[in-house]
């Protein structure tokens, strides 16, 4: 018992005096120190970074107590051989689940999509998203009530808002028992303020719920959906019971539509559980089975943040071993005077330690720094974890496991020296010593190819998108929401307004916005339409001014005319559905309603437009049809700003235009343009995030590099120093010194640039719109990693080589 | 008897050729002998030396230490005994440079496992007896090489070895230092009884042995 603690407590003088040792010899080499702990620091802080954004991705939904219980309901059709997958949902299927299978489920709630609309107080008037939901809902998702009750759904003319939302209508007011006005027609009683669903969660933006009864009884489609398989319009979220699984679920439900509902079963729905633990990661389908998703850009990331850890860690061995010289001398007094290999292999262990512990903290201010630039970047709101136990806990392995990659080869390299070699003074490392570190640069400098090829593939792929013609002139257009009972009736009125006002040259209504596509409709036959052919068409119901107001070309056969009384009947088609439903000749064509029963009047094909982008940028463009708007569906005022005066003139035109017909609604507007531009911001964020994180790879290496030229100009001093008395050139000199690097570096290229095109070519695949690889992409990132090569190199070279040769020839 | 060697070869091959650093070498060393081991460059003093101290290994024969067969031994009872028993003393001193005199002569101790307050001890004890109390906060490269060798030679008596090797130990030091550490030498053999084994090109140094051995091309002559 003794001697152990005699011998723990002298394990611990060693580890001491080690630290001791190694801290002098920081100090002694601030050079070599500060390229060391800077590099190692550098690379922790992008690991530790991407730790926390990978965190961060991982824990989404945890504010769900029962996340992994909870499920939204998922339908999968198929069409034409297509199968399609989404949580869009028919009335029926909630009755036929609470009849045959409620025993599976704990909770299971109808819920709307989340909508903008008008909440008003007194004066105040907002604008916040929110959801129809029945009324466990709050009791499903875990809501926190601060004021009011739990159970706020129970009366029909109740709504429950979120703390931010009551604060901004009410201020410092109790907003519980108060009447607001809902869409500036309902009157709502608040029954209850839940604390906001915070930003890293779902649900996150609905600002408000209102029971869903209330739903039913505003609107009467809704009533009438309540027997309609075919009207997928709703949500259904579900929590299960204990003893049960999502798969043990799915497996008892996924035929439930398809036996009761016997025309339904051509398409084959099959209806399943997503659970809640996969929505944010694993939300992608292709073709009915769920395929990933934003967990790709986990493991992307992932591997970004080892393989910069490794460049940094790199540089440490290869610095350490490339001054094994200097350390050599001090292996063998120390295995001479009685050290064993082992507890060389520990001091040097102890220093590579100390080393990535300054290295940790140093990380951790660079962290700090940038945090927020990172947040904006990422479009995340990471806090640092400072009072997180576990975080720590991590850190420390962290810092032991990055100790361990950087220092076990040099600890066990330069602890295996023999003394009788090194103390005669005769030690040189043999001629393949250098090898291991030629390796280790060779890898680094393939790495940082392969991160600029990738990088600037990405942001090919985005320019290329982003450069794609829309089909119609998205600048200068701007969009109103018409989310009201309030703006019913008044179109006429507001075009004539709006045009009179001078600020807009045309304006136009359509039932979904410019960029998207709300609806989507089949049901319809025409001449020579296939046998069996499942249609499945983009639906947008239109003003007759809609393509004027967008510049969308009409190609074939003519726009909209009020003059015509019969438009109200007419269709506009895009080029793309000309070809998908096989008419060569459109124009004059007839699309019938093929419902039996009760059939809507056929619609009459009068012109063929230019198919615009209303989805993604990197999808074809799918097949639609515009409708002349006969029920005053419009969801927005689309309007094309007068392009003789400034945007800043025409809004305020338009928002005083507006006040005066609607002084109740708040006015908002989006231009249209920067709504396109959100299509791309998901790559964009990656395309910076990767080049950044490139950046610093290359940054990295080249701080590894340097410190190796200057070991090697030292090293060779004295042989330049007797080349320059023989003749040498500057020149020759850089030449010979430079020339070893810049063989590294050409052989990295030739084994990145096969890798990155593998890797990228894949990831272009995905992207039906994409970009062609170029062999000047490769042959630029090839050029660039030379020239920075070349700097890093040069800038060591010639000061060895301009300096002066007696100096360096008479230290002997 | 302390060591005993028997039939030692070393040899390395060059281009095909067998080059002997060592040829049968025979010899016995008792305890309290002062050794000089001498010889032109190249025949062999140092290798021989390495060998006794074990930092070397040989291609053929024994080596008897303490009646420890060390040929035999494994690399890390090897080290344990020679940790226990030897103490080198190098021509170009070959201290720590980043250590103080104090940490250079107690890193040996350390390396043994002795206690904190018995390394305080001999480490006191030994900057007493070498008169280097004023320098023990110093660094090696503040010290004149005669007083780097002074910590050199307390640096391999500290932990009280049978056996001191000695390579050149004045090569580098004038010959009013040289003379002081050949005192030293003697001294210490003499009222201490520790075993001495020199390697020196002076006929001056030799003479303070009580036996000189000639080397010649790795052979006994």
């Amino acid at each position: 018992m003794l001697s152990v603690v005699a011998a723990s407590k002298n394990s611990s003088i060693m580890f001491k005096n080690y630290l001791k040792i190694a801290w002098r010899n920081l100090l002694k080499n601030k050079g070599y120190t500060l390229i060391n702990v800077g590099g190692l620091a550098l690379g922790m802080a992008v690991t530790l970074i991407i730790g926390l954004w990978i965190q961060d991705e991982l824990s989404y939904n945890s504010y769900f107590k029962n996340k992994e219980k909870i499920a939204q309901i998922f339908q999968s059709q198929t069409f034409n051989g297509e199968t399609g997958t989404g949580p869009a949902i028919p009335r029926p299927l909630e009755k036929a689940l609470r009849d045959g299978y409620s025993d599976n489920f704990e909770h299971l709630i109808m819920c709307s999509w989340t909508n903008d609309h008008y909440l008003k107080y007194g004066e105040k008037s907002i604008s916040r998203p929110g959801n129809y939901m029945q009324r466990v809902g709050p009791e499903l998702f875990n809501l926190e009530i601060i004021k009011g009750e739990r159970d706020g759904l129970r009366e029909i003319n109740s709504i429950m808002l979120s703390e931010s939302t009551a604060n901004a209508l009410f201020g410092s007011e109790d907003p519980i028992g108060k009447t607001i006005k809902v869409s500036n027609e309902h009157d709502m009683n608040v029954s209850a303020v839940y604390k906001d669903i915070p930003f890293n969660n779902s649900f996150n933006d609905t600002e408000f719920i209102i029971p869903w009864e209330k739903y039913l009884a505003n609107n009467e489609w809704i009533r009438n959906a309540e027997d309609q398989w075919g009207n997928n319009s709703f949500q259904m979220f579900v929590q299960i019971v204990d003893n049960t699984t999502m798969a043990g679920v799915t497996n008892k439900i996924k035929d439930v539509k398809k036996t009761l509902n016997e025309n339904s079963a051509e398409f084959n729905p099959q209806i399943f559980l997503f659970p809640m633990e996969d929505w944010h990661l694993r939300g992608s389908f292709e073709n009915g089975k769920q395929v990933g998703g934003r967990i790709k850009y986990v493991w992307l990331f992932g591997i970004i943040g080892a393989f910069v850890l490794l460049l940094a860690c790199i540089n440490f061995m290869n610095l350490s071993t490339a001054r094994s010289e200097k350390r050599a001398k001090e292996v063998g007094i120390r295995k001479s005077i009685g050290s064993q290999k082992g507890q060389l292999v520990y001091q040097f262990l102890s220093e590579s330690f100390l080393v990535v512990l300054f290295a940790f903290v140093l990380a951790l201010v660079m962290v700090l720094l940038s945090l927020n630039g990172f947040n904006e970047l990422s479009r995340k709101e990471i806090s640092f974890p400072w009072a997180n136990g576990k975080f720590w806990l991590v850190s420390l392995g962290f810092i032991l496991f990055t100790s361990l990659l950087a220092g076990s080869y040099p600890a066990l390299y330069l602890s295996s020296f023999r003394p009788v070699d090194v103390l005669k003074g005769s030690f040189k490392a043999g001629k393949y010593a250098g090898l291991p570190r030629k390796i280790l640069v060779v890898l680094q400098f393939t790495v940082s190819v392969a991160f600029i090829i990738g990088t600037v593939i990405v942001m090919q792929q985005i320019n290329y998108a982003k450069n794609r013609p829309v089909g119609y002139d998205k600048e200068g257009l701007i969009q109103i929401p018409t989310f009201s009972q309030d703006f019913e009736g008044k179109y006429d009125l507001m075009r004539s307004e709006f045009i009179g006002s001078g600020a807009v040259v045309e304006m136009s209504t359509s039932s979904s916005p410019t960029t998207q596509i709300w609806s989507n409709r089949s049901g319809f036959t025409w001449e020579g339409k296939p046998e069996g052919f499942q249609e499945d068409l983009a639906w947008t119901e239109v003003s007759p001014e809609y393509a004027k107001s967008l510049n969308l070309k009409i190609v074939e056969g003519r726009d909209f005319s009020r003059e015509y009384a019969t438009d109200s009947l007419g269709v506009l088609i895009n080029e793309t559905a000309k070809k998908y439903l096989g008419m060569p000749d459109p124009v004059g064509k007839l699309l019938k309603d093929d419902d039996e029963e009760d059939p809507g009047p056929p619609l009459k094909i009068i012109g063929v437009v230019q198919d615009m982008i209303t989805q993604s940028p990197y999808e074809p463009v799918k097949q639609g049809i515009y409708v002349y708007d006969r029920f005053n569906n419009g969801s927005y005022y689309n309007l094309r700003l007068n392009p003789d005066q400034s945007a800043g003139q025409n809004l305020a035109v338009v928002e005083r235009v507006f006040k005066e017909h609607f002084p109740d609604i708040p006015f908002e507007y989006e231009f249209v343009d920067s709504q396109y531009g959100e299509k791309f911001a998901s790559e964009e964020r990656i395309g910076t995030l990767s080049g950044v994180f490139t950046a610093l790879a290359i940054l990295i290496s080249c701080l590894g590099l340097f410190g190796l030229t200057s070991f090697v100009a030292e090293q060779r001093k004295k042989e330049i120093g007797v080349r320059k008395v023989l003749g040498a050139s500057i020149f020759n000199v850089w030449n010979m010194l430079s020339k070893d690097f810049l063989k590294l570096v050409i052989i990295s290229c030739f084994i990145a640039v096969p890798i990155a095109y593998f890797i990228m070519n894949g990831w272009l695949q995905e992207y039906p719109y994409r970009v062609v690889l170029k062999w000047w992409i490769f042959a630029l990132a090839m050029l660039g990693a030379l020239g920075v090569t070349l700097l890093t190199v040069s800038f060591q070279a010639i000061k060895a080589a301009k300096a002066n040769p007696v100096k360096s020839l008479r230290t002997e | 008897m302390l060591l005993q060697l028997k039939n030692i070869f070393k040899w390395v091959n060059s281009g095909g050729q067998r080059i002997f650093l060592l040829k049968d070498i025979n010899l016995e060393v008792e305890e309290g002998e002062f050794i000089s081991v001498m010889g032109p460059s190249g025949s062999g003093k140092s290798t021989l030396l390495n060998v006794i101290g074990m930092l070397d290994t040989f291609d053929e024969g024994e080596y008897n230490f303490l009646d420890e067969s060390v040929h035999t031994l494994k690399e890390k009872h090897r080290s344990n005994l020679y940790k226990e028993y030897i103490g080198f003393v190098f021509q170009s001193y070959h201290l720590l440079d980043d250590l103080t005199v104090q940490e250079n002569l107690e890193m040996p101790l350390l390396y043994k496992k002795f206690k904190g307050s018995e390394r305080k001890a001999m480490v006191a004890d030994m900057l007493d007896r070498f008169n280097i109390v004023g320098k023990k906060d110093l660094f090696p490269a503040q010290l004149s090489g005669g007083q780097q060798q002074l910590v050199g030679v307390a640096r391999a008596l500290i932990a009280n070895p049978k056996l001191i090797l000695a390579d050149e130990p004045t090569g580098n030091l004038n010959s009013q230092q040289s003379e002081e550490i050949m005192q030293l030498f003697k001294k210490l053999n003499k009222e201490e009884g520790v075993t001495i084994i020199q390697v020196t090109h002076s006929e001056k140094n030799a003479a303070y042995g009580s036996r000189i051995i000639n080397l010649l091309d790795g052979r006994k002559v």
